[in-house]
């Protein structure tokens, strides 16, 4: 009889956990390979069904959204006004607004945007598809003649791929109006350089970068909430294990790409803040 | 390969060496079965000898591990559901569960699948709506019902309202999970009658997953037992017995 050696097992693991990791990898891409094929294929009917899908989905995350939205961006803009001036006193109204613009327009629009259409509409995301599963929907639809990437999958990632960025330009505009009243409130002289400082720190690359980061952030959160959805087996119990894991590798997936591409932007483009 | 009627007949559902498990259970090893264009079979087994995962891997709904399935000549794992459709092969499943559409009411359960398929299948929209009525009478599900949940409904009538849907599209391949299990006489007389006429249209190909023999003497079709993963032609009385019939009320539109 042979018996295992501790290289030999340790060998056996990491085989394992590579092929693992392979097979994740597959259908994580599968998911998204075959909802945008899917999304070419003929059929007019599909089409129309489709859309109107896409449409009562993007109202679901972006317009119901929006008070969620607006509360916590005046919040943040107020908190980071008030910061600021605690930091830098009367002399730096300028440098207040700068960092208003930059800190809110670059990184914190889209990622707290990014987190809470993630908490809100992934988790909604996320449980459906797999409640969808457990109940024999999704074949009930295969049956029928229904794609599920396309009926399932694409109109979620339509909806957070197009409300991330329309929720980031409203936190953007709120958290600023909100900053503004706040420097009025604290001190209505220096309202002017505060203002001469925001418009200072704008600079013309920051549409493509928040165009970049935040249609990747929602593409992110639809397609891997969508994927976690879908990875439920048979068990009800799956449900809510699989959408927290949807939400958290969101969250994890949300941070690192806006960190990647600041990197990028700033290695590319270098302090474009004057 | 077990085969039902002559070869030079069109083929209906045809597995070859297939196979397919959960884990380590192996539900079907190398079955191998024709069943031809316009008639009826059924595949017969005791709870979890895997039938309805013999009907699944027959209507293309989850892949085989192993060898391959046709729908006509059409091979299916390469066909999207959709592109199935398009080349005439038209399904009609009723789950043992439902398989409804939770989060939408009983009409649009049923209308949903014409919609997508509008163009293909030539509806106007008023015609989808009239088709909609139309299976939904049939199959006994009563208009108070048109736009509730399916949550919201009784088991019989989740189970009526399932039948309506498969039938929406008029398929030509139809595949009914346990037609007799659990259901109230009304549900089980619709069930019974659509099957009838189902089996006397030559243009459907019909297969049955039960565990009852009685229903399918009835319907008078060819049996078909799963055990083991294997698959053997069951032993049962070949014709319906003398006096029954079925009531001739219920004409499939």
């Amino acid at each position: 009889m042979s018996r295992a050696t501790p290289t030999s097992s340790l060998l056996e693991h990491l085989g394992a956990r590579t092929l693992h990791v392979v097979d994740v990898a597959q259908r994580l891409v599968g998911t998204l390979v075959f909802a945008l094929r899917s999304s070419s294929a003929p059929g007019l009917g599909a089409k129309a069904v489709v859309r109107e899908l896409s449409v009562r989905q993007i109202f679901f995350t972006s317009a119901q959204a929006l008070p969620m939205i607006g509360a916590v961006a005046t919040f943040v803009g107020a908190t980071l006004t008030a910061q600021t001036e605690l930091l830098g006193g009367p002399f730096q109204r300028e440098t207040a607004g700068k960092v208003l613009v930059a800190v809110v327009l670059r990184e914190l629009a889209p990622l707290v945007t990014a987190i809470i259409v993630a908490g809100r509409s992934g988790t909604a995301i996320a449980t459906e598809l797999g409640m969808m599963r457990v109940n024999s929907e999704i074949l009930g639809l295969a049956s029928l003649g229904i794609d599920p990437p396309r009926f399932l999958i694409w109109p979620r990632l339509v909806a957070t791929t197009i409300s991330v960025p329309i929720l980031t330009i409203y936190f953007s505009a709120v958290a600023i109006v909100s900053g503004n009243v706040t420097a009025f409130l604290i001190d209505s002289h220096g309202l002017e350089e505060w203002r001469v400082g925001a418009m200072l720190a704008l600079s013309p690359l920051d549409l493509p970068l928040m165009g970049i980061k935040t249609l990747g952030l929602g593409l992110l959160v639809g397609w891997l909430c969508c994927y976690y959805g879908l990875d439920v087996g048979s068990s009800p119990t799956e449900v809510p294990q699989k959408a927290s894991r949807a939400v958290v590798q969101s969250l994890f997936a949300c941070i690192a790409y806006n960190a990647l591409i600041t990197v990028l932007y700033y290695w590319l483009f270098g302090a474009t803040v004057t | 390969m077990i085969q039902i009627e002559e070869a030079q007949q069109e083929p209906g559902v045809t597995l070859d060496r297939v196979h397919f498990g959960f884990g380590t259970t192996d539900l079907l090893s190398g079955v191998s079965w024709e069943l031809n264009q316009g008639e009826s079979a059924a595949i017969l087994g005791a709870s979890g000898s895997g039938k309805s995962t013999f009907l699944l891997v027959a209507a293309g709904l989850i892949a085989p591990v192993q060898g391959s399935v046709l729908l006509g000549a059409h091979p299916l794992r390469r066909l999207s559901p959709s592109e199935r459709v398009r080349r005439g092969l038209r399904l009609g499943f009723v789950f043992q569960d439902g398989g409804l559409f939770a989060n939408m009411d009983a009409f649009s359960n049923v209308s949903l699948p014409l919609y997508y398929h509008q163009d293909v299948l030539g509806l106007s929209d008023e015609a989808i709506k009239e088709r909609t009525r139309e299976v939904l009478d049939l199959a006994q599900v009563e208009e108070r019902h048109f736009q509730t949940l399916p949550a919201h409904l009784s088991f019989g009538d989740r189970k009526r309202l399932g039948i309506a849907r498969a039938l929406s599209i008029r398929p030509n391949y139809f595949f009914f999970d346990d037609p007799d299990i659990g259901l109230d006489h009304r549900t089980a007389n619709v069930a019974h009658q659509i099957l009838s006429q189902l089996k006397a249209d030559p243009t459907v190909t019909l297969l049955i997953a039960t565990n009852r023999t009685k229903l399918i003497v009835r319907l008078n079709i060819p049996g078909f037992e799963l055990h083991d993963g294997r698959l053997t032609t069951a032993q049962t009385q070949s014709h319906a017995p003398s006096g029954w019939s079925l009531p001739p009320r219920l004409i499939i539109p």
